[in-house]
């Protein structure tokens, strides 16, 4: 049976791959009806490689990474591949995944070996094409860079390709011997530097088109509460103002310029109904997470009797950890062009989820998938915000009902005011030793919503709640993990490394606390918790070794050390800080990373660029980040009131891959959970301070000292 | 209507004088290279060049840089030391903020070729990037300044 299939039709032949359970076959799509013509490659007579991928690209260098998988098999020149973002279809779902979708870590680990079939597929269809046309037998030809050469013959792929495509398609293909390979293991230049340096790269606010007209969406000041009643007559007398409406989200304000929008906007009086959540400020906010962590929940892990355990012990200790919404701060806020027509809808936009991008529009204009096309835009940043496509509903909405191409803007008070944070959370725990100062049980309760269920997959134990916990890799004889689901109506999704934003810096801080009162090193236990794990305990030892772990530090008067394990990847930090007790201002000088992401990294540097982001972006949020609430709604409304981290603030960050067996890691997320926790480890052993509530602002930190 | 000068041409546009200059740039012209990121000045997305000072395009009004000379990303020349710089290290990540970035280098670089690394990160330290990529824009600016000395 044919469980996974599509791929590959080659310049309207239809040609296709399928891919059987026991290997991969080349069909002809006339000869499979079930094999829709779509195209992923083709070769131009003036021999470029055009490929389609299907994953966005958010900074992560997809583009990139994917392409050259294709190129190095096909043997061609990494200067003639051209890419273009695979339109939504189902022919470009992910199988892995089941939905076109760019997220968890995955698309390296999830394409490469189809991108691989892909170029060897082509390679010798094109040699097939030059054996018979210069009656050569294919085995004493050479193809290299993109020609196919024998004595004194030569010709390009491109002059090939049309010929190699009525050939009979090879069944079976050979893959390169890693030795042989061009580009994989070594790296390429990235393929969209170029654009983004001469600022032509198009996002997905840069769309243009014809007849188009600007969009704004007045949201409520708190999430739920709905317009009661709109006074729209000065906002319909600002110049250029063309429409105002109530959507499902609010009301829009179209116009004939973004400038007209947004000034007929400012004019809108609406009246809104009472918020749910009408009240919850910070205050009231932090003391229901810590109501609902009393309450019962369901128990996700149990090993053992870690109850009676603590209860018994004597050596033990517990926290109660508060940890903040925070805001995923794309550069790019959320944008995209929309043209609703009768027949057909067109959309331009920054997603990361073509499917669901797709689904919302048959939802909203009701034309069938065929008539409806998606074009994903390079992405201003996406760290999960980007899966989420309600933006791109709201600007169908008002295209649909203007009747013309809509570009919908979020200012970035909108975008902070659409909410979709990473969940605050409130986490208990409790840990014990033996007299020789061995953990021996651990009981772990967060109170969190559930990011899974608000992405339309609901669970008992919602998997992002506990991840990085309940499948910790410490072995540790008596655990108890239980998720106790926080329904407030402020909506949540998935933030770069999601649950283990929060369980990673709960745990691996409680370790060391652990470490303290047993007298250990924090290392020396960490290695003991995980004897049975040697690639765990690899990372660890190499970022200990590399960072000059027990000496002093290089920079900085104190060191932290944190691991952990995410999206198949073992990655371990230590954080060299420093602390300025009068004004409370920590400085992290140089993060020590060790990542171990399996046998083969298909792009080093894109590796290392990765690694460099998920740090300064976890200490972004670490020392900085909180989305604030006044009793009307979330107030961190732009980057004065919600700081990044800045160039100033930034630290050396070195990279150190440590390779093993085992199935291959993900690259995007898996540094970023452990440099909270190294940080505040740090601040731990140099100044004893104990870091139960994030961000670490000078006021915190003073507040400790 | 109000007449600009920009990266070395003439544009006629029908704007209100209040109108973000930024907004002209990118939505009336096309100059799409300029960026919208905050709107309050706080993250240089939108950094243009007015009479060689970096200007944030989003808090200024087309009307208060009339006739005056403007340049933009796309108004760099490609094989300037710091596009080359950018490049030769593959600076940017998703991309969005690196307009801005790069055109306040060259500002600085043009003014001080041989600022220092503390003066590069404060003047460069008014401008975030969310990818992080704070490390490869120092040494890409430095590179720049070697790129440079080698011209000159
Ligand atoms: S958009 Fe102008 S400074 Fe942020
Ligand atoms: S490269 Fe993405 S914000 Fe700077």
């Amino acid at each position: 049976m044919i469980t996974r299939r599509d791929l590959l039709k080659l310049s309207g032949l239809g040609l296709g791959i399928a891919l059987l359970p026991d290997g991969f076959m080349l069909v002809k799509a006339s000869e499979n009806p079930q094999i829709k013509p779509h195209l992923w490659a083709s070769i131009t007579k003036d021999n470029y490689l055009v490929l389609l991928i299907n994953k966005s690209e958010m900074g992560q260098g997809v583009y990139t990474g994917l392409s050259m998988i294709v190129a190095d098999e096909l043997d061609f020149p990494w200067g003639r591949v051209i890419v273009k973002p695979a339109p939504a279809k189902d022919t470009y779902i992910d199988k892995k995944m089941g939905s076109q979708l760019t997220g968890g870590s995955t698309s390296i680990r999830n394409m490469y070996e189809f991108l691989r079939l892909l170029g060897a597929s082509m390679k010798e269809m094109i040699l097939e094409s030059a054996s018979r046309e210069w009656k050569v037998p294919k085995e004493k030809l050479q193809a290299q860079m993109g020609y196919v050469s024998y004595t004194n013959k030569k010709a390009s792929y491109g002059e090939l390709w049309e010929k190699a495509l009525k050939l009979p398609i090879p069944t079976k293909v050979r893959l390169k011997d890693p030795s042989e390979f061009l580009y994989i293991g070594k790296g390429v230049p990235r393929i969209d530097t170029e654009e983004k340096v001469e600022g032509k790269a198009i996002f997905g606010i840069d769309v243009r088109r014809k007849d188009m007209v600007y969009a704004v969406v007045e949201r409520p000041p708190y999430f739920g509460a709905k317009p009661q009643s709109v006074d729209d007559s000065q906002a319909r007398q600002m110049k250029d103002v063309l429409d105002v409406f109530t959507i499902s989200s609010g009301v829009a304000v179209c116009a004939k310029t973004v400038e007209g929008a947004l000034k007929g906007r400012e004019k809108l009086r609406v009246a809104w109904t009472k918020s749910p959540l009408e009240g919850f400020d910070d205050e009231r906010l932090s003391q229901y997470y810590l109501d609902m962590l009393k309450k019962k929940g369901v128990v996700a892990r149990k090993d053992g009797d870690p109850i009676l355990v603590l209860e018994k012990a004597k050596r033990k200790t517990s926290a109660v950890y508060l940890l903040p919404y925070l805001y995923h701060a794309t550069m790019e806020p959320m944008a995209c062009v929309v043209d609703v027509k009768e027949d057909r809808c067109i959309i331009y936009a920054p997603v990361q989820a073509q499917t669901w991008t797709l689904q919302t529009a048959k939802r909203i204009t009701g034309l069938p998938e065929d008539k409806i096309e998606v074009y994903t835009t390079y992405l201003g940043g996406g760290f999960g915000r980007k899966s989420n496509v309600e933006f791109v509903k709201e600007a169908l909405e008002i295209s649909k009902r203007i009747k013309k191409p809509v570009k919908l803007i979020y200012t970035r008070e909108d975008d902070v005011k659409s909410g979709w944070y990473r969940p605050m959370n409130a986490t208990h725990l409790e840990g014990a030793l033996d007299e020789k100062g061995r953990v021996i049980a651990i009981y772990h309760k967060i109170a969190v919503p559930a990011v899974f269920e608000w992405a339309g997959r609901p669970s008992q134990v919602d998997k992002a709640a506990v991840e990085g916990i309940e499948n910790m890799f410490y072995e540790i004889p008596h655990v108890h993990v239980e998720f106790v689901k926080v329904d407030l109506p402020i909506p949540v999704w998935f933030w770069r490394s999601v649950g283990s934003t929060h369980n990673a810096f709960t745990l691996e801080t409680f370790i060391d606390r652990l470490a303290k009162i047993g007298n250990r090193d924090p290392v020396e236990l960490r290695l003991e918790l995980l004897k049975n794990h040697e690639r765990a305990q690899k990372v660890i030892q190499v970022a200990a070794e590399k960072a000059g772990w027990g000496k002093r530090p290089k920079h900085g008067d104190a060191m932290g050390l944190a691991y952990h394990y995410s999206f198949g990847s073992h990655v371990a930090q230590v954080a060299e800080v420093s602390l300025d007790k009068n004004s409370g201002q920590i400085r992290v000088h140089r993060v020590v990373c060790a990542i171990d992401i399996g046998p083969l990294v298909v792009h080093p540097n894109l590796l290392i660029s990765q690694v460099e982001s998920a740090v300064v972006m976890g200490l972004s949020a670490a020392t900085k980040e909180k989305v604030s609430f006044s009793k009307n709604g979330p107030i961190s409304l732009n980057f004065d009131t919600y700081p990044l981290l800045t160039m100033s603030e930034a630290p050396h960050v070195e990279v150190h891959i440590v390779r093993s067996e085992g199935p291959m890691g993900g690259v995007g997320e898996p540094a970023l959970p452990p440099v909270a926790p190294a940080v505040a480890n740090a601040l731990l052993w140099g100044y004893g301070i104990q870091i139960n509530n994030l961000p670490m602002t000078p006021e915190s930190i003073r507040s400790l000292l | 209507m109000v007449e600009l000068y920009l990266n070395g041409r003439r544009y006629k546009v029908n704007a209100e004088e209040d109108t973000p200059l930024l907004w002209v740039i990118r939505e009336h012209i096309g100059f799409t290279g300029t960026k919208f990121g905050c709107g309050k000045g706080i993250c240089g997305a939108c950094t243009v060049l007015v009479e060689e000072n970096p200007t944030r395009s989003c808090i200024t009004p087309v009307g208060s840089v009339k006739g005056k000379r403007i340049i933009t990303i796309e108004g760099i020349p490609s094989d300037h030391p710091v596009k080359r710089a950018w490049i030769e290290l593959d600076v940017p990540q998703c991309g969005y903020c690196q307009p801005g970035q790069i055109v306040e280098a060259y500002a600085l670089l043009k003014k001080k070729p041989k600022a220092s690394k503390e003066e590069i990160v404060s003047v460069m330290s008014s401008h975030l990037c969310r990818c992080g990529t704070y490390g490869r824009i120092l040494k890409a600016i430095q590179r720049a300044q070697k790129l440079m000395e080698v011209k000159a």
